[in-house]
């Protein structure tokens, strides 16, 4: 490991008073593939847009074979070799596959286009015709057109980001091979940013881990470390939680038996064989790297998604069949994880919005009455103290936490038996997270039975009772907060096997 | 380096439209008068004599009203369908099709009593328009096939099949070879109130109300503001936005083939090539002029009414009745831009 060919000295990156990069020193190895692990905002992201030339560090310098360079913009980046794969594809859709990879200005086979296309055809497995619209392709052939584009534009250092959170098991083992080979044969420094633990050990020879923008441990052979030991250094502890958990617990108000979800678009399986049930007074938590079956599953206990096999009851009422209206009707309310695009509706305004949930309450026939709904909009402030000054200004105009507080006061009014709550503070500041938090427990403490689904540990191990963890559409494993140990927890999030 | 970045208004003046209309319409006058005097015409005079031969007497005014009622009930369908975030470019096809609505039926049935025969025509205007628009509007639902294409296209088509029987099936004989079909009967004219102002006029009135209701206030309109602003919302919200765009779509038509009812009735009172004079595209200024608000609507359409009858008398002195499409136009580009800069502020970028 001694030929350094890629290196970050002392980067730092901070955004308003985030440092995302703190001090980061960084290695590549000619020809290795490298894992770089870390938990969500751990800086994984920001560390490659730095290196791709996205983001300019305020400290710090990288050294490319020895030579101290300055990655100014991508452009500059794919010149010095240094290519990406985002985790949204870059490609033209309505081009060809050989209009995408002979596009940039850097590309190599211009001349003898076929034959490399065929050449790394074979190493990716791909058996699609290189005039192939790009739309046309699925997401896995998409992905691979993406890492070709690397190779095409002449990159030896290639940046993959979270590559195989959108493809099928085979489709990862295939991606595997391909990889190994890139990097024996081409001799390519391929870094591969993932969560899973078994791809970890799969794909690399080495890896770095990352934590709150601190690169907390560098160049471990990957052979010698273990999965425990990468965890530990992976997570953070957790607060103790200061909130009250022996509260009354009541009656079953969420039953979620044998539930089993095929994608239809992908054909891929995203959930399987999911039970669960929530009691009246209860948190139960789900933890688990987004992406894993939570959004499919909480659709389906809400009602929007409805072809699945499995029983959802509300109250005692199989309610599988029944629409999201029914639902509602029986006191179920849906934070969804997407705020603005699903719990509302962009480009309409303040009041409309206000009144999503309840707004057949309203109704006088076919005669929606200004009264309540203005008097509603104002309750709603009153009580959950947004901060709203125009009922008539676009919904898009409130910041985010305000956004979170109409969304959560409005599913939250009329005390609802069950709260299906997904990723209810993610990107929100300190005092909006306390403030969802509280209102949570109260509601909790009214007799609300709450499924929370959530990224963020802290979050889960301070308010919930009990706390599933979700992995490739599967209940992994099941924990008590009390008495459960965090590293335990997120190595079931990661996927390890005992 | 100072970067300067648009942003959104957190509050917008709830005037703003009506504001950015007169500079708009301000903006059209000035470039209408800098196009008259390099004509060497007086743009005080030609637009005096606008004024005066457009509302200047009972029968001036009334033929200005009943201009502007299909380009008022056309806006409206427009408006509608807005609602859904949706664009009819084809209100002039639906105006064409609420006309032949009302002679297939008139052809067809006899009513002893001629209001009902009437009321019956002016159901048929409307079913026609709602018709004209069913292939684009299942297209959007079904397919997602781009309204705004189809219902432009939608247009040919019924132009073409208005050629079609005003030549063939329909001709009238006694018409000496003038294309168009023959003429209704004085029973089912549309009578009027005063001077020579169609009950049409009143229909307008009635539908302007209903369109502001529908959008504003009915639960029916919250559903479509909703359902036009996002889709996946509508959907958590137990909200069947196809099913709102739908009939968003076939109201909306519904709008434009009454406007061609009318306008059979208390105007041309035969089919022909002749029924729209570009109303339906016109109506797409009224329309996005106003911010797809029915009284906008109501009150720019019978401007616009008022500016094509002046236009059209301002021939006598010389002057070509194009100025009126002119100052129509650039009202519209005016108010466009006026209004951007309501809803949108510049502001000095912080970083670099």
């Amino acid at each position: 490991m001694s030929n350094k060919f890629l290196e970050t000295r002392n980067v730092t990156k901070t955004f308003g008073k985030i440092k995302a990069l703190d001090d980061v020193n960084f290695s590549l190895y000619k020809g290795k593939i490298h894992g770089l692990l870390g938990e969500n905002g751990a800086g994984k992201s920001s560390l490659m847009n730095v290196l791709s030339g996205i983001y300019q560090p305020e400290k710090g310098s990288i050294y490319l074979d020895g030579q101290k360079e300055k990655i100014l913009s991508p452009d500059i980046a794919s010149q010095l070799g240094i290519g990406m794969v985002h985790q949204e594809f870059r490609l033209v859709e309505s081009f060809s596959i050989k209009d995408n990879l002979t596009l940039s200005k850097s590309n190599i086979y211009k001349d003898n286009f076929l034959k490399s296309f065929k050449k790394y055809s074979e190493i990716f497995a791909l058996n699609v015709n290189e005039n192939e619209i790009i739309s046309d392709l699925s997401v896995g052939e998409k992905q691979k057109i993406e890492i070709m584009k690397l190779i095409f534009n002449d990159s030896n250092i290639m940046l993959l980001d979270e590559p195989t959170a959108v493809l099928t098991p085979q489709e990862t083992s295939q991606l595997k091979n391909s990889l190994v080979t890139l990097a024996q044969e081409d001799m390519k420094t391929i870094v591969l940013i993932t969560h899973k633990l078994k791809e970890i050990k799969e794909f690399t020879e080495i890896v770095s881990v990352m934590k709150n923008g601190k690169m907390v441990a560098k160049d471990l052979a990957t052979k010698d470390v273990t999965d425990n030991q990468l965890i530990e250094l992976m997570m953070s502890t957790v607060k103790t939680s200061t909130v009250d958990k022996d509260n009354k617990i009541g009656q079953i108000k969420l039953n979620v038996e044998s539930i089993n979800f095929i994608d239809e678009v992908s054909n891929i399986k995203k959930l399987e064989e999911i039970n669960f049930h929530v009691k009246s007074g209860e948190i139960l938590g789900l933890a688990g790297v987004s992406g894993n079956g939570q959004v499919e599953l909480a659709n389906i206990i809400s009602g929007i998604e409805k072809i699945f096999e499995g029983k959802i009851i509300i109250n005692n009422k199989d309610v599988s069949n029944k629409g999201v209206r029914s639902r509602k009707k029986l006191n179920l309310s849906y934070i969804p994880e997407n705020r603005l695009g699903v719990g509302l509706a962009p480009g309409v305004s303040v009041i409309d919005n206000s009144i999503v949930r309840d707004y057949f309450h309203t109704k006088l026939g076919p005669h929606l009455s200004k009264n309540k709904t203005s008097n509603f909009l104002e309750s709603l402030i009153k009580q959950f103290s947004i901060k709203a000054p125009n009922p008539k200004a676009e919904i898009s105009t409130l910041s985010g936490g305000n956004m979170q507080k109409l969304l959560m006061g409005r599913e939250l009014v009329g005390d609802p038996d069950v709260i299906i709550a997904s990723q209810p503070t993610r990107g929100l500041d300190v005092n909006a997270v306390d403030a969802i938090h509280n209102l949570l427990i109260d509601q909790r403490n009214k007799g609300s039975a709450i499924f929370l689904i959530s990224e963020d540990l802290d979050e889960l191990f301070k308010l919930s009772h009990r706390l599933l963890v979700i992995f490739e559409g599967k209940i992994v494993k099941s924990f008590n907060t009390i008495d459960a140990n965090i590293n335990d927890v997120g190595l079931a999030m990661a996927g390890a096997s005992e | 380096m100072n970067k300067y970045t648009l942003s959104k208004r957190q509050v917008v003046n709830e005037l703003s439209t009506f504001y950015s209309f007169l500079a708009g319409f301000l903006i059209a006058l000035i470039i209408g008068s800098v196009i008259l005097l390099i004509q060497d015409k007086s743009p005080i005079d030609t637009f005096s004599l606008m004024f005066k031969l457009s509302i200047g007497s009972v029968n001036s005014l009334s033929s200005s009203l009943n201009k502007a009622t299909p380009l008022i009930l056309a806006g409206l369908g427009i408006a509608i369908i807005n609602t859904v975030k949706l664009w009819n470019i084809g209100a002039e096809g639906q105006i064409f099709m609420g006309a032949i609505g009302v002679n297939l039926i008139y052809i067809n049935f006899q009513l002893t009593s001629s209001t009902s025969f009437i009321f019956l025509l002016l159901v048929s205007a409307f079913v026609g328009g709602a018709v004209c628009i069913l292939i684009p509007a299942v297209a959007k639902v079904l397919f997602g096939v781009n309204e705004i294409i189809t219902t432009l296209l939608t247009n040919y088509i019924v132009i073409g099949l208005t050629i079609y029987l005003v030549n063939g099936p329909w001709k009238d004989p006694g018409s000496l070879n003038f294309p168009a079909a023959a003429y209704v009967g004085k029973e089912v004219y549309l009578p009027t109130i005063f001077g020579k102002l169609s009950y049409g006029f009143l229909i307008c009135i009635l539908f302007t109300a209903f369109a502001h209701y529908l959008k504003n206030s009915s639960v029916f309109g919250y559903e479509m503001r909703i359902a036009g602003g996002s889709e996946m919302t509508a959907i958590y919200a137990g909200i069947n936005a196809k099913q709102k765009a739908f009939f968003a779509m076939l109201i909306g038509g519904g709008f434009a083939g009454l406007a061609g009812g009318i306008e059979l009735l208390s105007q041309t009172h035969r089919v022909s090539t002749g029924i729209s004079q570009g109303f339906g595209y016109t109506a797409i200024i009224v329309a996005a002029i106003t911010g797809m608000r029915p009284i906008g609507i109501f009150l720019v359409g019978s401007l616009f009414g008022a500016l094509s009858i002046g236009g059209s008398v301002i021939q006598t002195i010389g002057v070509s009745t194009y100025i009126a499409d002119i100052i129509q136009v650039s009202t519209l580009f005016g108010a466009l831009v006026i209004q951007f800069f309501f809803n949108y502020q510049l502001k000095r970028a912080d970083d670099g």
